[in-house]
């Protein structure tokens, strides 16, 4: 099939440029490693985190901004940032976004990138255990509280419609529903502590009254303001965001509930490819800084230190019970438990 | 082509010898750049869709229309783009009638309004509705007293599936509506045949095609339709989400063979759709 | 001859009859007309306005909107330009040639209309996503296509080639033969006939095209939605951002930028109403 010249030439005219805007800047090796001869003059740190944490990132990005800025001669740091589903950003990043810091809700989704090969160091061994802010899970309810409600049991009654993202792109889903499941084995929600059958039957309660699994955390609290559905299950800062952009959401603390905790960290080949390693590793050590915690606190995230976090204080009400992941045996068994072909949760939606 | 320039130039055959070698080339050329371009931008992309959809046979589309709601979204999808059809295709002819057969002020205006949806963004036209029909608008908070809701319902996907596909009926009968010739509707006057007697006996069989052609358009641009529906249904499971939408959130959650799955299935029913249309139009512009 | 004229009986108690029956159906039509388009317009500049006419200085101030912006008319130039480039060669290969496949050719061209936003932007992840059929291909040499420039111009070309072939194929049709064969037996050469003879002929057809795809262009989102990652600054096109900035409470400003699109919109729905009507002339004179 023989090509005449011009085709081929406007065909390479088009896809030229396309090729520039999208590469980005240092020397590429012929194996496609890169050389990096420092920072680049305008650095440019992709940054992906899950749905909720947006309004807070917004302000410590500027913060840190600036920071840099004075420290660095007037260096400019430019952010692309990305909000979206914890799941579906890890997925992303596996499946080619280059994302050089990642900010997700839970452990395994960080993982899941560094089974990939993207992260190289153990990032659970970073400052607070990799993590940078933890929060409960609470019930979004309807200004007064029309249905009463105070615990998992009251949102497995007929007629009761839920509201909870998908565990299958939403990181706040699974926090959900681990914090569902774990509070009954521990004698709340009506359930007698260690029974599993009566967990079950909970779960499936609840997820049976479930209206709508949308995709993030952020998606699912908006359903809930738009009008839809009695009570949303969401982070607790989110419900805080909501009711400091003006909205009516209300807060109702189940007694207890698991301890909600963020990992941030560096994508090691990301960074190295765009030669910007030194400021994103600068800018999660500042999210573990004081000035980071603080704004973080205003923006209604709790401590990272698991005391602290459960006593609360000020707007945050202190927690009967709280529990980390660790007390049924991690994530590994949760995921097992929940979340598997065979889980408990999987078998609920499907059915 | 280079037939006609041949014989034309009768015995000068011979002269045209080294350029009938570079037209040939050329000529192939043209179609070769025409086949790379087609195959690497269409063909290709459906071909990953339809493999992935029947990779492992039909397995794909057992696991995906297993799925609780993916029945629901189908179905959901199928009646109310057959709906909007049908709303369409009436209102469609009507408004093309009026504009063809009309004298008023305003008739200008008129067309090129009916001819918006085909500008302007469907996401544009979704949040649009929902500015008028949403929870907290002035329409909406006015059919919420009599208890009809239109964002996040069917009745806000039927909504806007028919503002985005207004203009296709519309563009499709007006030029037949044109190129009637008014005599056979004056005779069936003359003879005592009243205006809808007329219309029925007279007009309606000669745009038949033009009607049912954009209908058919109508009806595969609405099984696909996103950015309208997406921010006015709501998007609830089993109730409101609908195939599109479905086909999305399964894509963005890197569930392609399922996804593929839901969308093969959409598009040989609108691809068929577009190809019926394709005979009947080209029918009608004769 | 065409029937621009009001065709019914303008006498006595029927012509009083026909009136109020003429008056009803032209109401009713504009009724709908206005219930599904004018009103929402209206709606959304009221909406953007709301919170004083300082937001829409502060909207477009941002850096992110304008990002948008830029991004947004990066992609439509490409895509224009590619899509009518290659819809001419297309659309004179299939009417210029003969050749085995050429109907198969034809259907192809239809394929990109029959098909959801959201399948082509899952095609994009079948091909580039991770075991995609090209994913090999281009990490090896470090493009990045999915959540990047690449793979939202791409899905943009795609759902555009339809529109230049089908608007330019009639009029090849049509007309321009037996000139462009008269030009070559008189010497021109295959890049004068087309400039002097064939240009001339489709220009209309051909602008129109362009104005359809530009229009398509700006107000694509779901396949783009699904390949851009939405990361704020890089891959959010005025689309994704009005998506986007309703989740980020936003929304404000993401009606700010509903509105400039909608005004584009229109300007563009001038513009391509002019061109179809000087489409129609051309045709209908030659």
């Amino acid at each position: 099939m023989l090509l005449s010249f011009k085709p081929a030439r406007l065909a390479a005219l088009f896809v030229a440029p396309i090729l520039a805007l999208s590469a980005c800047g240092s020397g590429t090796n012929a194996d496609g490693t890169t050389t990096c001869n420092g920072l680049p003059d305008q650095p440019t740190l992709s940054f992906a985190a899950y749905s909720t944490p947006r309004e807070a990132y917004g302000k410590i990005i500027s913060a840190f901004k600036s920071k840099w800025k004075d420290e660095h001669n007037d260096q400019e740091v430019i952010f692309q940032e990305s909000y979206d589903g914890s799941t579906l950003q890890a997925s992303r990043v596996v499946s080619g976004y280059e994302a050089d810091v990642v900010a997700l809700s839970l452990g395994p989704d960080v993982d899941q990138i560094a089974d990939a090969g993207l992260i190289t160091h153990d990032w659970t061994k970073e400052a607070d255990g990799g993590m940078v802010t933890t929060s409960v899970v609470v019930f979004d309810v309807r200004p007064g509280n029309p249905l009463g409600i105070k615990d998992w049991n009251d949102l497995a009654k007929p007629g009761v419609e839920v509201l909870t993202p998908d565990p299958a792109s939403s990181g706040g889903a699974r926090w959900n529903l681990v914090s569902a499941w774990g509070s009954a084995l521990r004698g709340y929600g009506g359930v007698t502590r260690g029974d599993e059958a009566g967990a079950t039957t909970l779960m499936q309660g609840v997820l049976g009254n479930v209206l709508a699994y949308d995709s993030s955390a952020r998606k699912s609290i908006q359903n809930f303001e738009d009008g839809n559905g009695d009570v949303a299950i969401t982070y607790e800062n989110e419900v805080i965001t909501a009711q400091a952009a003006g909205k009516e959401d209300e807060a109702v603390y189940p007694p207890s509930s698991v301890l909600i905790e963020n990992p941030v960290t560096v994508v090691d080949k990301n960074v190295d490819k765009h030669c910007v390693r030194e400021v994103a590793e600068a800018f999660v050590e500042y999210l573990h800084g004081d000035e980071a915690k603080q704004i973080f606190a205003d923006a209604g995230y709790r401590s990272t230190d698991l005391a602290t976090a459960q006593k609360g204080g000020g707007d945050f009400p202190a927690i009967e019970d709280l529990w980390d992941v660790d007390e049924f045996g991690g994530w590994d068994a949760l995921t097992t438990k929940l979340f598997s072909d065979t889980g408990i949760v999987t078998q609920a939606q499907a059915g | 082509m280079s037939d006609a320039a041949q014989t034309l130039s009768g015995r000068s055959t011979a002269r045209w010898a080294p350029h009938r070698t570079a037209a040939v080339l050329r000529h192939l050329g043209l179609r070769g750049a025409a086949i790379v371009y087609l195959g690497a931008m269409v063909a290709v992309p459906v071909a990953a869709i339809v493999t992935n959809g029947f990779g492992d046979g039909l397995t794909s589309f057992r696991t995906a229309l297993a799925i609780p709601y993916a029945w629901t979204a189908i179905r959901l999808t199928l009646i109310t783009s057959a709906a909007a059809t049908v709303i369409n295709a009436v209102m469609g002819t009507l408004i093309a009638w009026i504009l063809v057969r009309y004298r008023f002020p305003g008739r200008r205006v008129l067309s090129s309004v009916v001819d918006l949806p085909m500008a302007i963004p469907t996401l544009v036209t979704g949040l649009m509705i929902l500015t008028l029909y949403g929870p907290n608008a002035p329409i909406g908070k006015f059919l919420d007293r009599f208890g009809i809701q239109v964002a996040f319902t069917w009745v806000g996907i039927l909504l806007a599936l028919c503002v985005v596909t207004l203009p296709l009926v519309v563009r499709q009968v007006q030029p037949v509506l044109l190129e009637l010739d008014p005599a056979e509707e004056e005779a069936a006057a003359t003879l005592g045949a009243g205006a809808w007697l007329s219309f029925r006996k007279v007009v309606l069989p000669a745009v038949r095609p033009a009607i049912v052609g954009g209908a058919l358009l109508t009806f595969a641009r609405c099984i696909g339709e996103f950015g309208s529906v997406v921010l006015v249904s709501g998007n609830i499971a089993g109730k409101t989400l609908t195939a599109p939408v479905f086909i999305y959130q399964l894509a963005n959650q890197f569930r392609s063979a399922e996804a593929a799955a839901i969308a093969t299935l959409m598009f040989t029913i609108s691809f068929v759709l577009v190809l019926v249309t394709a005979r009947v139009t080209r029918r009608v512009e004769v | 001859m065409s029937a621009t004229e009001a065709v019914t009986p303008s006498t006595g108690a029927a012509g009083g009859r026909s009136r109020l029956a003429r008056g009803a159906l032209a109401a009713a039509a504009i009724f709908y007309v206005a219930l599904l388009l004018l009103l929402p317009l209206i709606g959304i500049v009221t909406k953007a306005f709301q919170p004083g006419v300082s937001i829409i200085g502060d909207t477009l101030s941002r850096p992110d909107v304008q990002h948008a912006f830029l991004l947004t008319g990066i992609i439509t130039v490409i895509t224009v330009v590619v899509t009518t480039f290659f819809g001419l060669v297309v659309a004179w290969v299939l009417v210029r040639q003969r050749f085995f496949g050429r109907s198969l050719m034809n259907a192809v061209v239809d394929l990109p209309f029959a098909l959801s936003p959201v399948t082509v932007g899952l095609a994009a992840i079948l091909l580039f996503g991770t075991g995609g059929w090209f994913t090999d291909f281009v990490t090896a040499r470090g493009i990045q296509v999915l959540f990047a420039l690449p793979s939202m111009v791409l899905v943009t070309i795609f759902i555009c080639i339809p529109f230049t072939i089908r608007e330019v194929v009639p009029v090849l049709e049509e007309f321009g033969l037996d000139e462009e064969d008269a030009s070559r037996t008189l010497g021109a050469s295959i890049w004068q006939t087309f400039r002097r003879v064939t240009l001339p002929n489709i220009r209309w057809a051909l602008l129109y095209g362009v104005a359809l795809s530009t229009a398509r262009s700006i107000g694509e989102i779901g396949a783009v939605l699904i390949v851009s990652g939405t990361i704020s600054g890089k891959t959010e096109t005025a689309t994704i951002y009005i998506f986007s900035g309703l989740e980020e409470r936003l929304e404000a400003q993401a009606h700010v930028v509903a509105l400039v699109l909608a005004t584009v919109s229109i300007v563009l729905l001038i513009g391509i109403e002019w061109l179809h009507r000087r489409n129609e002339l051309a045709r209908s004179n030659t």
